[in-house]
């Protein structure tokens, strides 16, 4: 397969403002024997390889200031390597920000045609595609009008049609994915992957790993200016998550210690204090303490008490709010069915989730000990334990919960029976996408 | 441009690589230059008039002030000061403009690639675009004041060619300056004050003859010709367009036309390499 980018053991280094004096004051100041100031220099990118084919789609993940946008920005020849080479095959249309080129007081056409010729092509063949990008932007009413009058949606539509529309070979697209409204965002994306379909290279930088995984057929994962990971997307996304996750394990540790040694009464914690708890955990398929944990994975919830005299009849609860305040649920030892006699001393309560059915994001979680009524609190700590859920192998993102679930199709006319599990593979496919550990039917591994 | 299977590799290049790609994009300057004339006029409710006009009426400032508040010994001078003035003021809006071209798109250079030769060439030919709009007001101008045109106004676009290049070339290199030291255009605001008085604008420079400079032992005359080519340029307008305070007009002579042509030559070739050589580092400067 012929190659549309290649980058060859590409070194960027930047010369931080303060190295260079920028004014000629400073110049001065060093000529006359004044200190050299140290210059400062930051390494965003530091021996990257990679290569992609021609018709290859490739997404680059990693943490904010990464380098991801310089590669972009190096394979677009808006900078230069300060070593190494970056070749590219054909013709590239960067879609950094759209609409980069336009000037306020021309109108839609003028700058269809301005644009065009930034990205060199002569006045007939943009006349030619003028028709093309009116359409595509959905603007024929207002293409006459200077675009500073265009509202930024309208603005970016129009960029973005002049940017896609040019025949590129090459298509670099940074977070410029969120154009307009719902249905124009649809129409970009049917683009792309039109685009895509029709044979053109695609580099993609994005947070969002839907997008990564929907439109990338390879990605590299970047992290502090080195290549730390590149191949099939599903497999340097998994590496990345596992390493994002460990990250937020240590962000989140650091919130949970500070919860437990919080002052004993705050608007968050209240109760009388016979029974106190002194800890809660989360713990992972293995058995240890964890905060960011995998979605329609095995969880449990270990409430750690310390009961100063003998209670009777307690009752445990939980509740795990979403960070925006959605209540999610409210369990308890209760309604659940659990009766604990009395409590004295140290002990703990475990909940078990055998598939966690939360979708990815920030989590609460609130625990308590009550009287037998419901109505006294022990000890109530009120959504002061934040965790993750991390996406893992669910692919499904919309909305809050995962169901266990099973799709199937019958073809032919009206359904007699539903189709169940004893259909072939072919017919059904598991919600939890096929990488995940998940479904009601698979014995989860139970911690301890 | 051929979206063709050549690989576009970045490094540094040679500069006959950078003068075919700046080729290649000549609908870019094109459309810039049209760009800066559009956005000058929208919004004037005289728009294109106003270059035919600011020539009428910068003449009339200056008849007033040298026909009656400081009157001159050379005749017609309105027309003399005019006929110099209209080139000094394609260059020194040319390079203030155009040395700013690079900073003042910084959003354009961070966000698109496309030769940045593009950027302050178009600054200088739209100013020379303006500068030729005057031009049919300075001819009837001219032709009231009693100095219809000679058949040495053909030397003209010579001329505007010679100027030209040197413009390019000064504005190549302020504004490669200017990327790495914002000073340059502050500076240059005051340089350029200087220059116009050093230039033979409101002065004729031949009361300077017989003024024998002490060491070099030439004439101040003879030292700013060869230390100031708009010294030369703006007395090559005046010697085909109005003549001098003896005679009417007449050719430049060819040997001086030459040195300043070479001159040009030269300051471009040295634009270029300097432009080209550091171009490379703007998206990151910017």
């Amino acid at each position: 397969m012929p190659e549309a980018v290649r980058l060859e053991h590409v070194t960027k280094r930047f010369t931080l403002d303060r190295g260079r004096p920028r004014a000629f004051k400073d110049a001065f100041v060093s000529l006359r024997g004044g200190r050299a100031r140290r210059t400062e220099t930051l390494l965003a990118l530091d021996d990257v390889s990679l290569s992609l084919e021609r018709g290859g789609t490739m997404g680059l993940v990693g943490p904010n200031g990464t380098g991801k946008s310089t590669v972009l920005k190096l394979v677009a020849r808006i900078l230069e390597p300060t070593s190494g080479r970056v070749t590219v095959f054909g013709r590239v249309a960067a879609l950094l920000e759209l609409g980069a080129g336009f000037h306020p007081d021309l109108t839609g056409r003028e700058n269809i045609m301005l644009n065009g010729s930034i990205m060199g092509f002569g006045r007939s063949e943009m006349r030619r595609r003028l028709d093309a990008i009116v359409d595509f932007s959905e603007l024929e009413r207002f293409i006459d009008m200077p675009v500073k009058h265009y509202s930024s949606g309208m603005y970016m539509r129009l960029g973005f049609a002049a940017a896609v529309n040019m025949d590129a070979d090459t298509l670099l697209i940074d977070e410029v994915l969120a154009v307009g409204d719902q249905s124009f965002q649809n129409k970009c994306r049917d683009k792309i992957l039109a685009l895509r379909r029709a044979g053109a290279t695609i580099l993609l930088v994005s947070h969002d790993p839907g997008a990564v995984r929907d439109l990338c057929r390879s990605a590299v994962w970047l992290e502090n200016g080195r290549a730390l990971a590149a191949g099939p997307v599903d497999e340097v996304l998994e590496a990345y998550y596992a390493s994002v996750m460990a990250r937020e394990e240590a962000r989140f540790a650091a919130q949970h210690a500070a919860a437990e040694t919080a002052p004993e009464r705050t608007e968050d914690r209240w109760g009388s204090g016979e029974v106190e708890i002194v800890g809660v955990d989360l713990l992972g398929p293995d058995g240890a303490p964890r905060f960011v944990v995998g979605a329609a994975g095995p969880l449990t919830v270990r409430v750690r008490y310390l009961a100063h005299r003998r209670v009777d009849d307690p009752v445990f609860g939980l509740a795990i709010h979403r960070d925006d305040g959605l209540h999610v649920n409210g369990p308890n030892t209760l309604d659940g069915g659990l009766e604990i006699p009395f409590v004295e001393g140290p002990g703990a309560v475990h909940y078990r989730v055998q598939a966690l059915p939360l979708l990815a994001g920030a989590y609460e979680l609130s625990a308590s000990c009550y009287d037998r009524t419901c109505t006294h609190p022990y000890d109530h700590h009120h959504r002061r334990f934040p965790f993750r859920v991390h996406a893992g192998g669910v692919r499904e993102r919309l909305g809050l919960v995962h169901v266990a679930a099973r799709w199937a199709h019958e073809p032919g006319p009206t359904a007699t029976a539903c189709p169940d599990r004893t259909a072939g593979p072919a017919a059904v496919g598991q919600l939890a996408g096929d990488t995940g550990p998940a479904g009601p039917d698979q014995e989860p591994s139970v911690a301890p | 441009m051929s979206a063709g299977a050549i690989p576009a590799r970045s490094g540094s290049r040679g500069v006959a690589a950078h003068l075919g790609e700046l080729i290649a994009y000549r609908h870019l300057v094109a459309n810039l230059v049209l760009r800066d004339l559009k956005v000058r006029y929208k919004g004037s409710v005289l728009g294109v008039i106003w270059s035919l006009a600011s020539p009428l009426l910068m003449m009339v400032v200056f008849w007033l002030v040298f026909g009656y508040f400081m009157p001159s010994a050379v005749p017609r001078f309105h027309v003399f000061v005019l006929v110099a003035i209209l080139p000094w003021n394609w260059f020194s809006i040319a390079v203030s403009g155009g040395l700013r071209s690079i900073v003042n798109n910084a959003a354009l250079i961070n966000k698109v690639y496309f030769p940045r030769a593009a950027l302050p060439i178009s600054m200088v030919v739209s100013e020379m675009v303006n500068f030729l709009l005057a031009m049919p007001v300075l001819f009837v101008i001219l032709y009231l004041s009693g100095l219809p045109p000679t058949v040495h106004a053909l030397w003209l676009p010579v001329i505007i060619v010679v100027q030209l290049l040197f413009t390019l070339g000064v504005v190549l290199v302020l504004a490669t300056a200017n990327v790495f030291y914002r000073d340059t255009g502050m500076i240059m605001d005051v340089l350029l004050l200087a220059w116009f008085f050093l230039t033979p604008i409101i002065y004729d420079i031949a009361a300077y003859r017989n003024t024998v400079l002490p060491i070099l032992g030439i004439s101040a005359e003879r030292f700013m010709y060869i230390v100031n080519p708009m010294a030369s340029l703006v007395s090559s307008y005046r010697v085909v367009l109005y003549g001098s305070a003896e005679g009417p007009p007449g050719d430049p002579a060819l040997n001086f036309l030459f040195r300043t042509a070479a001159t040009a030559v030269v300051v471009l070739a040295v634009g270029l390499a300097v432009f080209f050589r550091a171009s490379g580092r703007f998206g990151e400067e910017v």
